[in-house]
């Protein structure tokens, strides 16, 4: 009975062990995922955020892109549209923040693969995008490439995909 | 007595079924709500219906059917959170035009009864690859450009709409 419970609290124990491993400790996949989800959370503006608190907002989400990085945006009512650079970004960023009420958006179904140098990486998600409290809301699969730049992970590259071609 | 005489089967017997419906609400039939008025008047904006994960398990997609297209690749044995609800109506290799609102496949005319709007779609013929769909919704009441519609690659496609 003694060793069954040893056994037990051994189980345990390790299982700690292991848990804690990964927390303080992270796969790639796991930061990358959580840099695409940060991405997300900073996007989200709500209609009480002061004109201040948007432009913070809009300079984070500036923070999560490499210098070069690129955002090319295809959709039916805007065309193809691409942002390079993270003084572009910015500039979008900010308008978009001060003439939206609210905007909420959400990555669905992410899926990251990191490449072989573990320098690299790869998302693929599914984005959902709606004004707030608006029942009508965007979606749109989404191809997010990431770099590890000074041994943070910075997105390079963020793009529209076409579903159905 | 709520438990019965035998608490321990009982148990079990609850266990046994939420361990059923688990299953089979994940990996057999997906349930889902629809979003949007694409589908009218098939299906209609909130209707609960479910997806049945393994119709195409043992054959391909059939024209006519209703299926739900997912958009990024979900990790594996999760299912994808958001998906489009189209009708299939072109088959790998075929041609599909809009012609005054009604829909050729290879230069011929398709029936299509589930249809109750007119429409005036045109659209110049489009051909489906070795392994593409061509999905449209129902509701063609919107101006073409207007309704997400196209060729599926048959890996997007999770299942058929059960009812």
């Amino acid at each position: 009975m003694k060793n069954g419970v040893r056994l037990v609290l051994l189980a345990l124990a390790a299982g700690l062990a292991f848990w804690l491993w990964t927390v303080l400790f992270p796969s790639p996949e796991k930061l990358v995922l959580r840099k695409i989800s940060q991405l997300a959370a900073t996007a989200c503006i709500s209609a009480k955020d002061s004109s201040l608190a948007r432009a913070g907002k809009a300079t984070s989400l500036v923070g999560d892109f490499a210098n070069d990085a690129e955002i090319v945006i295809t959709a039916t009512e805007i065309g193809s549209r691409t942002l390079s650079g993270r003084d572009e970004i910015r500039e979008a960023a900010l308008g978009g923040f001060a003439t939206l009420s609210a905007l909420n958006v959400q990555f669905m179904d992410t899926v990251a693969r990191v490449g072989a140098d573990q320098q690299t990486a790869q998302v693929t998600c599914t984005a959902r995008v709606n004004d707030g409290d608006s029942k009508d809301f965007g979606i749109q699969e989404m191809r997010f490439r990431l770099k590890k730049i000074d041994g943070t992970w910075l997105i390079t590259r963020a793009e529209t995909v076409k579903t159905l071609q | 007595m709520l438990i019965g005489r035998r608490p321990k089967t009982t148990l079990l017997r609850i266990l046994l079924l939420l361990a059923l419906c688990g299953f089979t609400f994940k990996f057999i039939l997906l349930p889902i709500q629809v979003d949007g008025i694409s589908m009218e008047p098939t299906y209609h904006d909130r209707h609960v219906n479910c997806v049945n994960l393994l119709a195409y398990h043992w054959h391909e997609p059939q024209r006519g059917d209703v299926v739900t297209i997912r958009f990024a690749q979900p990790q594996p044995l999760s299912a994808p959170r958001q998906m489009l609800m189209k009708r299939i109506i072109g088959l790998p290799g075929e041609t599909v035009a809009f012609h005054n609102g009604h829909v050729y496949i290879n230069g011929e005319l398709l029936p299509e009864p589930y249809l109750k709007n007119e429409c005036n779609w045109e659209h110049a013929p489009i051909v489906c690859g070795p392994n593409q769909y061509y999905v449209v919704g129902d509701n063609r009441s919107m101006p073409f450009e207007n309704h997400t519609q196209g060729r599926a690659q048959r890996d997007h496609i999770v299942g058929k709409v059960l009812l």
